[in-house]
């Protein structure tokens, strides 16, 4: 049965302002529930959509969210995309879209405010520790990754390679290109670091064309190792762009992460010979 | 969800106008098929960086991107489940509103004298009934809720078939946009059927 109308609050409500009695109880309960378990995510609007279905035996559902720097969401029951479908629901108002609209105003009203948190907040989460440009650590998040490592190679001795790496000649191709390109070459760059890694390796930007990586349980020839594979990536996806590196190895040379860092800093200019 | 994928999800989503991603998984949960729906102009240059995020997460991934803008009335018309959306609510110096609304694809204009709020009301029910909607109510009351911040409009609607009137509010910085936003607000979660009778496009 078709619906008419846009959702009770089209212009959206400021979240700031919902206490848990804007909430219908089972929306707060669900909402206490993955709080409590740290689950408050993109995971949580797909759970309670899910829920929303069995309340109501609904056949699809709906839920459009908003957030002034991700632009207009749109989260379907069952993470389905079906284009055509999608259109017919798709609005630009934030709001609870359902099939069969079986669903009060209040409740999908709680239903959105709660999918909007939960959205704002693994957004947050996300940002906090990433680099926006090429999605990989930010040095603030790189930072308490070395601290961890250090730590540990000081208590058990577990090994690892701090690299740090910064891009031959970018300021120049910055300058010379423009900054789009300059932007898109570090994206190409994180990607090639991201798809030269090994599970549980940390890669980061710490700063404008320097980035950093913890190689775990990697020492001497499996550093090379991985300039080798990150040499490769850039060569077949067609990145322009060259890089040197400068390496210290915990706990052999220190467990201080400041230290390492300084060593590996001391070698990679030693290497780049006063070049940018 | 693995958090591998809700993080695959956040990462797609965060790139500039991906409105939507669903994924098909396997047997053994892995993803087979990555779907974007996106309104961005440059819709190469979004499947080139959703294939590449791909490649780090899920690299036998299939990635389709839909243009949302590309979908036509032809593949939309007729079905279930669609929702009447404003598009467009305006009056003119002598005080003729103009609404227009969509309605899976389709786009009707209503047109009324009389003024924003009389003139938005009539106008969004005209451009409803274009659009092939039966609406059995006509207007009793529309006005601002005085004393209230910034004056939301209250829009009451009368049954021509003796039910029970239907109320709308809305509020905006322009009257016939509230005036229509609350007509359909009154109308909200009505049940009734849309005739596909060639409302204008």
């Amino acid at each position: 049965m078709p619906d008419v109308g846009l959702p009770a609050d089209a212009s959206g409500i400021d979240l700031d302002e919902v206490d848990h009695h804007g909430y219908e109880p089972w929306v707060f309960r669900t909402l206490l529930a993955e709080l409590a378990v740290g689950e408050l995510g993109i995971s949580f609007i797909y759970t309670l959509l899910e829920r929303l279905a069995e309340r109501h035996d609904l056949d699809d559902a709906v839920v459009v969210l908003s957030d002034d720097a991700f632009g207009t969401q749109t989260f379907r029951l069952g993470a389905r995309v079906e284009p055509v479908d999608m259109m017919t629901q798709l609005g630009t108002d934030p709001g609870l879209y359902c099939s069969p609209d079986a669903v009060s105003e209040s409740e999908a009203e709680a239903v959105r405010a709660a999918c909007q948190l939960a959205l704002s907040l693994q957004l947050a989460r996300f940002r906090a520790g990433q680099d926006p440009l090429t999605n990989i650590a930010n040095r603030r998040n790189f930072d308490q990754a070395l601290s961890v490592a250090a730590g540990r190679a000081a208590r058990y001795g577990w090994p690892f390679t701090l690299v740090l790496i910064d891009l031959d000649g970018f300021k120049l191709i910055n300058d010379e290109s423009g900054h789009e390109f300059g932007d898109y070459l570090l994206r190409q760059f994180g990607f090639a670091l991201r798809r030269s890694m090994r599970a549980g390796d940390t890669p980061a930007r710490v700063g404008g064309d320097e980035f950093a990586v913890i190689l775990n349980n990697a020492e001497g020839n499996e550093a090379l190792g991985f300039t080798d594979r990150l040499r490769q990536q850039l060569k077949s996806g067609g990145v322009p762009i060259d890089f040197t590196v400068g390496t210290s190895s915990a706990p052999r040379e220190a467990t201080d992460p400041g230290e390492l860092f300084r060593l590996a800093d001391a070698r990679l200019y030693q290497r780049k010979g006063g070049r940018d | 969800m693995l958090r591998i994928e809700e993080d695959f999800e956040l990462e797609l989503r965060s790139l500039p106008g991906v409105l939507n991603v669903g994924f098909e998984h396997d047997e053994e949960g892995g993803v087979t098929t990555v779907t974007l729906v996106t309104n961005a102009p440059n819709r190469e240059e979004i499947t080139t960086v959703a294939q590449q995020i791909s490649a780090l997460y899920y690299p036998e991934a299939h990635v389709v991107v839909d243009d949302v803008n590309r979908l036509t009335e032809a593949t939309l018309g007729g079905r279930g489940g669609a929702r009447a959306a404003l598009v467009r609510a305006e009056c003119d110096a002598q005080g003729v509103c103009e609404v227009v609304l969509n309605y899976a694809g389709r786009l009707a204009t209503g047109k009324a004298p009389s003024g924003p709020l009389i003139g938005g009301v009539e106008a969004t029910l005209g451009a409803l009934r274009q659009l092939g909607f039966e609406i059995p109510f006509t207007l009793l009351s529309v006005s601002h809720m005085i004393a209230v911040r910034n004056w939301p409009v209250v829009v009451v609607l009368r049954s021509t078939q003796g039910g029970a009137d239907r109320f709308g509010i809305a509020q905006s910085d322009n009257d016939v946009l509230a005036a229509s936003r609350a007509t359909l607000s009154a109308l909200n979660r009505l049940p009734m059927s849309a005739r596909n009778n060639g409302a204008t496009h």
